[in-house]
């Protein structure tokens, strides 16, 4: 090595620190210069992701077909307190049932769009609630024969979907 | 595991090469989720063996990989 001198050393050479001359008004300050490293390989472009949309618009949906079903209620049970010897109110009735007859579109809709696998667990889920269901009716018959007190017919739906709930819960935890 | 808490016998056992695949290309199971059109939990649960996919969508797996169903899928032990 003939043209190697001791000073050019690159060990002996000092390092410059990237802020020697931070924001001199006399000397030119530039940024250090990216280091050069080879790019990372090509990927494919991802998929664009819109089934949160998807997801989410159906649960609106949902949520806005049960707010009208809650007002038609209301409404529905404020008028027949008011009229309860009118002949029409047998329509007033069952007039909520306009809207809960919506709610279970929008509902077999989403259920239609699930995949297979969801689709699966669902129907799993399905005949639980079912079961159960039939279950606890039954039983509470009997209790009822025996002397419980009477309960209302309406309680049935609001316990099929809590079951439902809970049956799709357990299988998805099966398939997890 | 396919077709698991099934009472009747299960004559093909099918294993996949999925999470290699997928390991090769670098895609998380949502990546492959949205190429499929299916749920995360899906392909997890077809990855996995607790759930075997239908033939359609085990011939949209087989395009998204370029690959033979045969060559993602293989069954792999016969239980009499």
């Amino acid at each position: 090595m003939p043209d190697e001198t001791p000073g050019q050393n690159p060990s002996d050479t000092p390092i410059d620190p990237l802020f020697t001359h931070p924001a001199s008004p006399f000397i030119r300050t530039e940024a250090p210069q990216p280091v050069a490293f080879p790019s990372p390989p090509n990927q494919a472009p991802t998929a664009p992701i819109y089934s949160t949309w998807v997801l989410y618009r159906t649960q609106i949906e949902f949520g806005l077909a049960l707010l009208a079903y809650l007002m038609v209620l209301v409404g529905s049970v404020t008028v027949l307190q008011a009229n309860r010897e009118a002949d029409w109110r047998y329509y007033v009735a069952v007039l909520p049932v306009l809207p809960a007859a919506l709610v279970i579109w929008i509902f077999l809709r989403a259920l239609g769009r699930l995949d297979e696998l969801q689709r699966r667990i669902h129907m799993q889920a399905f005949g639980f609630s079912l079961g159960t269901t039939a279950l606890a009716t039954f039983a509470y018959g009997f209790l009822e024969g025996a002397g419980m007190p009477h309960l209302n017919w309406t309680y049935v739906l609001p316990l099929m979907a809590v079951l439902w709930a809970i049956g799709a819960a357990i299988f998805k935890w099966r398939y997890r | 595991m396919g077709n698991r808490g099934c009472d009747f016998q299960v004559a093909v056992q099918v294993k996949n090469r999925l999470r290699v695949l997928r390991a090769e290309l670098a895609w998380s199971q949502a990546d492959l989720a949205e190429r499929l059109g299916v749920s995360r939990q899906t392909v997890n649960a077809i990855e996995t063996g607790k759930y075997d996919p239908s033939l359609p969508l085990a011939f949209s797996l087989a395009r998204t990989f370029k690959r033979r169903i045969e060559e993602i899928f293989e069954a792999e032990a016969t239980r009499v």
